[in-house]
């Protein structure tokens, strides 16, 4: 799937496009600081381009991908947030990474449930997992305000791993916890919320 | 999904030059777990060749060049890749190439190359190209001179020394 062919996806505050050369600085960055450890980083310039690259490659592969998170108002990204589904994964994940100035504004949340809905709506997915580092709380609590659970019976990728099984399409049509992330996202979108406590994605 | 548009098909007597399938990575990984991979990063896990496998076709849009797997013609079979890579850390744009188990001694590499440097020449404006090569690549070194290039200086990639070798000027003609 040439980039121009990655579909865009607009949230209230957010637009999801392909990755594109002109973001991999921003990229490169988060790869190389201290946030990237839950991700396999930190990771040389080498390595950063490589899976820079391998994104792109990614959705020409598979149909679909990381997409890039850009702030609608200013265009700057804040990350990605996507399917991934590496030759190594028992199953198809949903996967996000925030730029580490961007933490707190409930982006990766709002990216996310946009995903998740496209990979189920439009895709046709049935389910899907998110393989997490038992040490990245922050990424723990995502999963968990999106409804996922830990699924101790699923494979993990190496052992090292957790898996968050996420409710299936059924239950995100409509209910509780439809509303509960679609509250918690206004919240974000409100300017004079202010969360307190430790900054979460 | 089928390969990439935007890659070009570039066909010689004995191969095709052209983009990638998932049905070629099985061959990708098997070179990329075998010892013919030492010189070009490898032996790799199945899981950093996949994600190089994915790599090589994002290069193609991040850079708008990038290497093509090459078919044997009369097999159908994948038979290495060839063409210009240019990664960060890179000093510029080099031609690479990798010729699969099966495939070498049949001056596949030789065909493949002068295909994707005059190619590269005539549609990527990269000319002359250089080809970094490990000084223990006794193959490469003697493809690189059959190619016409020349050493120019030895050079660090990716913490690694290795020569720089300098292709001809392709005539455009």
């Amino acid at each position: 799937m040439p980039l121009s062919r990655i579909p865009v996806l607009e949230t209230r505050r957010l637009t999801l496009r392909g990755p594109e050369p002109q973001d991999y600085p921003n990229f490169k960055a988060t790869f190389a600081s201290y946030r990237s450890r839950f991700m396999g980083g930190p990771l040389n310039p080498y390595e950063t381009w490589m899976l820079y690259a391998a994104e792109i490659g990614h959705w020409q592969i598979r149909g679909y991908g990381m997409w890039m998170i850009h702030d609608k108002q200013t265009g700057e990204t804040c990350g990605m947030a996507g399917g991934w589904y590496p030759a190594a994964w028992p199953e198809r994940e949903i996967a996000w990474i925030i730029w580490p100035e961007k933490a707190g504004h409930g982006y990766a949340l709002e990216a996310a449930h946009a995903v998740r809905r496209y990979l189920y709506e439009k895709l046709g997915w049935d389910g899907a997992v998110s393989y997490l580092d038992p040490k990245n709380l922050d990424s723990i609590r995502l999963a968990e305000r999106l409804g996922a659970v830990k699924d101790r019976e699923a494979p993990t990728i190496d052992g090292n791993d957790a898996v968050y099984r996420h409710p299936s399409p059924e239950r995100l049509k409509s209910g509780q916890l439809l509303d509960g992330i679609e509250l918690e996202i206004n919240h974000y979108c409100d300017p004079l919320f202010k969360p307190e406590g430790m900054p979460i994605d | 999904m089928s390969a990439h548009p935007a890659i070009p098909v570039l066909e010689t007597r004995d191969l095709i030059l052209r983009g990638y399938r998932e049905s070629d990575f099985p061959a990708f990984a098997a070179f990329a777990a075998s010892e013919r991979s030492r010189f070009v990063g490898g032996p790799q896990s199945r899981h950093d060749s996949w994600r190089s496998f994915m790599a090589s076709i994002g290069h193609w849009a991040l850079r708008g060049y990038g290497m093509w797997v090459i078919e044997h013609r009369d097999t159908g079979a994948m038979a290495g890749r060839v063409g210009v890579i240019l990664n960060d850390g890179w000093h510029e744009p080099e031609l690479g190439w990798h010729i699969y188990d099966g495939f070498e001694g049949r001056g596949f590499a030789y065909q493949a190359c002068l295909a994707a440097r005059a190619h590269a020449a005539r549609h990527f404006g990269l000319n002359p190209l250089m080809s970094y090569i490990d000084a223990a690549n006794d193959r490469s070194l003697r493809l690189a001179r059959r190619l016409g290039c020349c050493f120019e200086r030895d050079v660090e990639v990716v913490g690694q020394p290795c020569q720089l070798w300098r292709h001809p000027i392709e005539e455009l003609r």
